[in-house]
């Protein structure tokens, strides 16, 4: 475990206490959700819908424009592709994201409903909400439990076992996240095990059609009917599309490795969530994740994932509220001593390269430093 | 909760829709739509409210226009006597409850609500004070046994009080529209005068109408007019007003103690007797201590008290549920029961078998549960 000298260990009772106002903070604020919170979702979606249409008209105008006035062509296209990019990151961090973790049901609105919203990306709503809502964020950082870790394709822990194939680790993680949107469409496909026989042709097939329905889907909007649209100009407005993606799946691959792959990070042993009480849980998601800094911009085009420990506290709370709870978090964990690893995003994302760098190679881990004092007796005894 | 349940789905749709249909994100084309009007939806059931006029000191009758994907509206109109779930944003979230149609059958294809403030109701308090013309509430499909047979004949009687009047009113006003074929009596219960409803237009039809006579009948008030009298349904009030009940056929609705009681006055002696209560009877709480229920889709488990309603017990647990009518009529709060039994709160049965719909607003767990959820 590569535990922060930062953390010191709270007794069980210490622990209890911890776990409690972190409730308390939580009952605070589900009192206070209400119509500001349904205002505000509903004027993202109104963002989403905006910049997506402007965007596409605009790499209209710069694809059948430009053919005919030349200084419409670069303009035209490289705003509409930021716009389309800026349209589908907001929709897949702060819509899409927070409301498939059901944070706004409560609405009780079919078209922001957790259960049934499907965003705009290759990989199924259905999916996510398994890997994502359930198995990340209730098995947060463990190793075997939470897919999330490496995503079964990188190694960023040096408690991953080490093979030659992972020398390979920096080219890989660059196509990862050009592809980003492809990793999550697969992840609850197992392909490894696939190749590894251990999953049958059929049981693959069976688990492949929802997701090859959604990627046909994608393709077909993006790739074949928009760029239709702009007839024999047809290529810039494809291209648009296709670097609007890639954008987008940078920016959300570099969010989500910030949140959880510092380094601080710690993953954590099966056996730590046998009988896990409230302020162990809170302490293991505490020390799983990690916050960008940066404002109110960079929470909105994080879709609040810059308060990532916020959100693993609260996953179900509308996002908007993590910057405010963060004030508390912040200062309830320093009481607590223990570290809340925050900071820019170019300070984040260097740590997280550097993880990617150094685990390509054979580390291993330092020494076990325990999240609960009593352990740590028993361990020494 | 449940999306298999929402009614807007079970609509049939054109062929033009059904070609496109796999080319359409509804919320996408909702947004769009609602920009240009405020009740186009791809599938949605809307209706925008354009008229709004007191009915009694503390009721208001709503004009509603639903728009194409409203079930009435195409294949199955609304009939009078017929409810229908009413929807709108209250602090950012939907409430819903379940109203009778005042008026029904109306050429131009609009319905109308007439709603009763009531002490502590979100919805009908918010329809009440803050609803105006121009808003737009949702619509569920009408529904209900209680209505008029397509060719009416015989003698009747309606008999309602409080809100009871809303679906006897539309049904009036059905009756009236086709000339008063049938002699038809209304008693019509209400605490004061100023909390009746209609009633210059139900003395207007029985002015019109010699086959039909109007009773107003007041609790807490002494009687003024000639279709006036006070007291509480018994016996003696309902001879005094009706002096060929043998040959009646009855229809009562009102608060489920007063349905209880016209049962018990009528059911024997008419010649049929048909009735629909607003709230459930008074319930004797007899199980007691607490079950385990599991709700499979959330993995959650909660501790809850045997006596009370399954809705109301997890809405105390902080979940927020869809829920309707909450009297077991409206099906929305409905959820699958994978294991254990449960106890119907208004009949008393116990039900163990698993279950692809259990109404939560009306049972309660006498057993562990698995709920899915």
């Amino acid at each position: 475990m590569t535990a922060s000298k930062r953390n010191r260990a709270l007794t069980p009772t210490e622990l209890d206490r911890f776990g409690a106002e972190l409730d308390a903070l939580r009952a605070r604020t589900v009192a206070q959700i209400g119509r500001v919170d349904a205002d505000y979702i509903r004027r993202v979606v109104a963002v989403v819908r905006y910049t997506g249409l402007l965007g596409r008209l605009l790499l209209m105008v710069g694809a059948i424009g430009g053919a005919f006035v030349a200084w419409l062509f670069w303009p035209g296209v490289i705003l509409g592709t930021a716009l389309l990019a800026l349209s589908k990151i907001l929709e897949n961090m702060e819509v899409g994201h927070n409301v498939m973790h059901g944070q706004y049901d409560w609405m009780r609105d079919p078209h922001l409903d957790g259960k049934t919203y499907e965003w705009d990306i290759v990989a199924t709503g259905d999916n996510w909400r398994k890997t994502h809502n359930y198995m990340h964020h209730t098995w947060t950082n463990v190793r075997g439990m939470d897919d999330d870790i490496g995503y079964g394709l990188l190694r960023l822990f040096p408690e991953q076992r080490w093979r030659p194939f992972y020398l390979l680790q920096p080219f890989i993680a660059v196509v990862f996240a050009l592809l980003f949107e492809w990793g999550v469409a697969i992840q609850e496909l197992r392909v490894g095990r696939w190749f590894t026989g251990k999953t049958k042709h059929r049981a693959m097939w069976r688990k492949f059609v929802p997701v090859g329905r959604k990627m046909g889907k994608q393709m077909l909007k993006d790739y074949v009917l928009f760029p239709a649209l702009a007839g024999p100009f047809f290529l810039p407005v494809l291209l648009g599309n296709v670097v609007a993606n890639v954008i987008r799946n940078l920016w959300t691959y570099t969010v989500i490795f910030c949140g959880h792959f510092t380094a601080d990070a710690e993953v954590f042993p099966k056996e730590s969530v046998r009988n896990e009480s409230r302020g162990h849980w809170y302490l293991r998601q505490l020390r799983g994740s990690a916050n960008l800094s940066g404002g109110k911009w960079m929470d909105l085009m994080t879709g609040n994932l810059s308060h990532q420990i916020e959100h693993h506290f609260y996953p179900d709370l509308p996002a908007r509220r993590y910057a405010a709870m963060a004030v508390e978090v912040r200062e309830i964990c320093g009481r607590y001593g223990q570290h809340y690893d925050t900071g820019s995003l170019p300070r984040q994302f260097g740590q997280v390269m550097w993880r990617i760098l150094r685990h390509a190679w054979p580390s291993r881990p330092r020494a076990r430093r325990p999240l609960v004092r009593a352990e740590a007796v028993e361990a020494q005894g | 909760m449940n999306a298999a349940l929402h009614p807007a789905s079970h609509r049939p749709r054109s062929r033009l829709r059904r070609l496109i249909a796999p080319l359409v994100v509804p919320q996408v084309f909702d947004f769009w739509a609602s920009r240009l009007h405020p009740t186009w939806s791809w599938e949605r059931p809307l209706a925008r409210i354009v008229g709004r006029s007191e009915a009694s000191a503390d009721a208001v009758t709503l004009l509603l226009a639903p728009n194409r994907n409203w079930a009435g509206r195409r294949h199955e109109p609304a009939r009078a006597g017929q409810h229908l779930m009413i929807g709108a944003r209250i602090d950012g979230a939907l409430v819903s409850r379940s109203y009778s149609l005042s008026e029904a059958g109306r050429a131009d294809g609009r319905i109308a609500i007439t709603v009763k403030a009531i002490e502590g109701g979100k919805l009908s308090r918010h329809l009440h004070r803050d609803a105006r013309v121009g808003d737009v509430l949702e619509l569920g499909p009408a529904f209900g046994e209680m209505t008029l047979p397509a060719r009416v004949d015989g003698r009747w009687l309606f008999v309602a009080a409080g809100s009871g009047i809303t679906p006897l009113m539309a049904m009036t006003r059905q009756l009236a529209a086709q000339g008063m074929p049938v002699p038809l009596t209304l008693l019509y219960w209400a605490r004061r005068r100023e909390e009746l409803c209609f009633v210059e237009e139900l003395r207007a039809i029985a002015a019109a109408h010699p086959n039909f006579r109007v009773r107003f009948l007041l609790t807490r008030q002494e009687p003024r007019a000639a279709d006036e009298d006070a007291g509480r349904i018994d016996a003696s009030l309902l001879d005094a007003h009706i002096d060929d009940l043998a040959a009646r056929q009855v229809y009562a609705c009102g608060p489920g103690g007063f349905v209880a009681n016209a049962r018990g006055l009528i059911e024997a002696r008419a010649q049929a007797f048909a009735a629909e209560a607003f709230t459930p009877p008074p319930r004797a709480v007899e199980d007691t201590g607490t079950v385990a229920v599991t709700l499979a889709r959330s993995g959650r488990t909660l501790e809850l008290a045997r006596g009370e309603s399954l809705l109301t017990a997890l809405e105390a647990q902080g979940l927020k549920l869809n829920s309707g009518c909450r009297m077991g009529l409206c099906n929305t709060c409905s959820c699958g029961k994978s294991s254990g039994a449960t106890r119907h709160l208004h009949t008393g049965d116990v039900h163990a078998e698993p279950v692809s719909s259990l109404r939560l607003c009306v049972n309660s767990a006498t057993s562990d549960l698995v709920l899915d959820l």
